[in-house]
């Protein structure tokens, strides 16, 4: 049997990629392969698994390259990716802040919105201080937890602030669901925390309550088709 | 010619992964997200899942040709190894689709190749969960409305039993509390934010109330090399938590082991506890610490301050992790979730476990921390890689999208020659881990692994030997008054507080002090 030719096998119902990373890389990848195999002049299936056929670490890392030399740079996640690599990845801060409608609310004023993770019988307060990083957290392990502290939190994991949650007095994250691993350890460490936070207006050592009173949202299938409204409230409070 | 694989074969195959299909992508939009800013998460998952592709199918055959899929099933049922919803239920079959669909989309592989490893994993997978799940005879806990109740009465009674009473705000019940956020935390850092190490069973009727089974693994020294001094002083590798909860209903058990309550779960709801310990190489499960309500208080709150004392030390070695090391030890968690399979039969390999198979190391260069992100939502969300596109009259389970999250293997193999068998034999792998230094701790005491493989391969739960094996609850029903039943109970019954000794002939009203 002849060898497929040069085209890659494409599916006749489409399939378009949703970010524009993943399609860079993709195309160059299939296009790579596709010359190859062709190169070959052999049946798929005779060299499909032969190591001399595959790609190698220099063709994958071209691929990064090839984005790279375009001025693209990469959003980070894990802070160890950008201390190491700054090269590629956007700047700390480079990201839109989230905007957040200051509303008057009485004396005090609303300064964010998240998903409550612990129904609680009363609000929560205490001060906010952002643990954003390793070092902070290190910083906190040596010197302790200041007290009333609020951590704000940027990702919804349970690892990064593992050695100092027990001590906060409630946590405003600024990620994830109430079901992610930070929502989950604070119901079991029984400590106030909203999730999926949209924050504005504040700095470190500012006074906030947390409507831990609210319900939790409804996360439902159901709740994703229908739209939902039962966001807990921040304030800001001095 | 055509592969020798079965029409037959072929059909279940796919019925098997398009199950898996619609429940994972139900399971990924509705459930959690999971990221982290300590580990690189998605790029360690996306590693995990080319390490599953190229090694699961060898692995899986290694461990059958010592003992089949059902007999392993049975031994996950009988004590507590790590072989449960998430890390088999869940990871082994789909970490190895997720890998194949992810090769598709670059072209690497198509749906035709490799298709005696692919119903390899399926066939095992399948066979597997029917035995774990053969009391409620389910392949999922997802198949069975979102529900896991594997144990059989004789288990489930000394369970409850056992259990020692706590009221709100008492010490068992606040040490209870504390232990379990403590045990959370500790087991996500230690399976670099992921939570098979957390795990949970149930619910289970008991009365008026329910009982959960809750489970914490991989606490001690073991696979782990990061654990290694850093765990030292946990005395247990796993540690299995009944809880018997009071006004309290359990409304859904998902297939990531995450259980949701009506009202909200609350440590105040907790009426009754019971702590043991097993592992691979225990016959059923121990008791720790239950002469009595204090000296289950006093042993919950002493292993507390054991694990947060590791998790402080943990927390150190990882944050002192270059980015390579920290992406292998999430991605060899993950790939290494159904390890207990080679332990139960005494075959288990570190290199096996816990390296990166050398074709899998090609495609690092890759997995920046936005490609990595965006390649594993668009696999797990959008569904947005071209194979994944059905045609335009398609409506899937749950999302009625003509998309699907994991393809199916064309029946085209049965027609013509346009087909592979294997992506071939494990080839040798590589970590930048420190490597494995400290001795596997295991309920026989901490051993070095070549005497923990020598003891699992002469070890057989007396549970296991016939004819106890085949001896149900079904036949239980018609049966309790046989001797073989009591002495099968009797087995479960080993070391009990309560019930000792008593048989097969107990109802829940004839419990010395039922919970319910």
């Amino acid at each position: 049997m002849k060898a497929q030719g040069t085209a890659p096998r494409r599916n006749k119902w489409g399939g378009e990629h949703a970010t524009p990373t993943v399609k860079a890389f993709h195309d160059s990848i299939r296009a790579r392969i596709a010359d190859r195999f062709a190169a070959t002049g052999k049946r798929w299936e005779d060299v499909v698994f032969d190591p001399g056929f595959a790609l190698t670490r220099a063709d994958y890392a071209e691929v990064e390259a090839e984005l790279l030399a375009t001025g693209y740079r990469f959003d980070h996640s894990a802070q160890i990716s950008v201390v190491e690599n700054p090269e590629k990845y956007k700047a700390s801060g480079e990201a839109a802040a989230p905007v957040v409608q200051h509303a008057g609310d009485g004396e005090t004023t609303v300064v964010g919105y998240g998903d409550n993770a612990l129904p609680l019988d009363t609000d929560a307060e205490g001060v906010i201080r952002f643990v954003d990083t390793v070092d902070k957290v290190f910083d906190m392990m040596a010197g302790g937890v200041p007290p009333d502290t609020i951590a704000v939190i940027e990702d919804a994991g349970g690892t990064l602030t593992a050695p100092i949650l027990e001590e906060f007095a409630g946590m405003l994250c600024k990620g994830g669901t109430i079901k992610s691993h930070l929502g989950v350890l604070a119901r079991e460490f029984r400590i106030p925390c909203l999730m999926a936070v949209e924050l504005g207006g504040v700095a470190d050592g500012d006074r906030v309550r947390l409507e831990s009173t609210k319900p939790p949202p409804d996360t439902s299938a159901e709740a994703a088709r229908t739209g939902r409204t039962d966001r807990a409230r921040i304030w800001k409070i001095g | 010619m055509p592969t020798d694989r079965t029409y037959a074969e072929l059909l279940e195959a796919n019925n098997l992964i398009r199950r898996a299909s619609d429940i994972n992508w139900w399971l990924c939009q509705y459930r959690t997200v999971q990221e982290s800013a300590l580990f690189p998460v998605p790029a360690y998952m996306m590693l995990s899942y080319l390490n599953a592709y190229y090694r699961y199918p060898e692995l899986v055959r290694r461990i059958e040709e010592v003992m089949p899929a059902e007999e392993l099933g049975d031994r996950a049922r009988e004590s507590c190894t790590t072989l449960m919803s998430t890390p088999i239920g869940w990871c082994l079959h789909n970490f190895y689709l997720l890998g194949r669909e992810y090769l598709m989309d670059l072209g690497v592989v198509r749906a035709t190749d490799a298709v005696d490893d692919a119903v390899t994993v399926l066939s095992f997978w399948k066979r597997f969960m029917l035995a774990y799940h053969r009391a409620d005879a389910h392949l999922t806990t997802g198949d069975f409305g979102n529900r896991s109740q594997v144990f059989p009465e004789r288990q489930l009674q000394v369970f409850e039993s056992d259990a020692i009473g706590c009221r709100t705000g008492d010490r068992l019940q606040t040490a209870l509390a504390q232990f379990t956020a403590t045990a959370a935390q500790y087991a996500l850092l230690a399976h670099c934010e992921s939570r098979p190490g957390i795990q949970n069973e149930g619910p289970y009727r008991v009365g008026d109330n329910q009982m959960m089974v809750r489970f914490f693994l991989n606490l001690a020294e073991g696979d782990f090399p990061w654990l290694d001094g850093v765990a030292s002083d946990v005395p247990y590798a796993n540690l299995v938590i009944p809880v018997v909860l009071k006004d309290t209903r359990v409304s859904m058990l998902d297939d990531w082991s995450m259980f949701d309550c009506e009202p909200t779960y609350e440590p105040a709801h907790v009426a009754a506890v019971g702590l043991y310990t097993s592992d691979y190489l225990c016959d059923g499960f121990k008791p720790v610490g239950m002469g009595s309500a204090d000296e289950l208080a006093a042993t919950l709150e002493e292993l507390r301050d054991v694990l947060r004392l590791a998790t402080n030390e943990l927390w150190k070695v990882f944050a002192s992790y270059r980015r390579d090391q920290m992406l292998d030890a999430g991605a060899l968690v993950y790939y290494s979730l159904p390890r207990d399979l080679a332990h139960i039969t005494g075959t288990y390999d570190q290199d096996d476990w816990f390296t990166l198979d050398e074709r899998v190391q090609e495609f690092r260069p890759l997995f920046n921390d936005e490609y990595a992100r965006d390649a594993l939502g668009e696999l797990l969300g959008y569904l947005s890689y071209a194979h994944q596109q059905s045609h335009e009259y398609t409506m899937a389970r749950y999302s009625d999208l003509p998309r699907h999250m994991e393809s199916l293997i064309p029946y085209s193999v049965l027609a013509n020659d346009e087909f592979t068998t294997t992506s071939g034999p494990i080839r040798p792998g590589s970590t930048s881990l420190p490597p494995k230094t400290a001795l596997w701790s295991t309920t026989r005491g901490k051993l070095p692994i070549d005497q923990v493989n020598a003891l699992a391969r002469s070890f057989r739960p007396r549970s296991m030997e016939l004819p106890y094996r085949f001896l149900d609850d079904e036949w239980i029903k018609t049966n309790y008054r046989d001797e073989k039943a009591d002495e099968l109970y009797r087995l479960a019954q080993t070391g009990s507080r309560t019930l000792e000794g008593r048989g097969a002939g107990l109802l829940r009203a004839d419990l010395p002090d039922p919970k319910g």
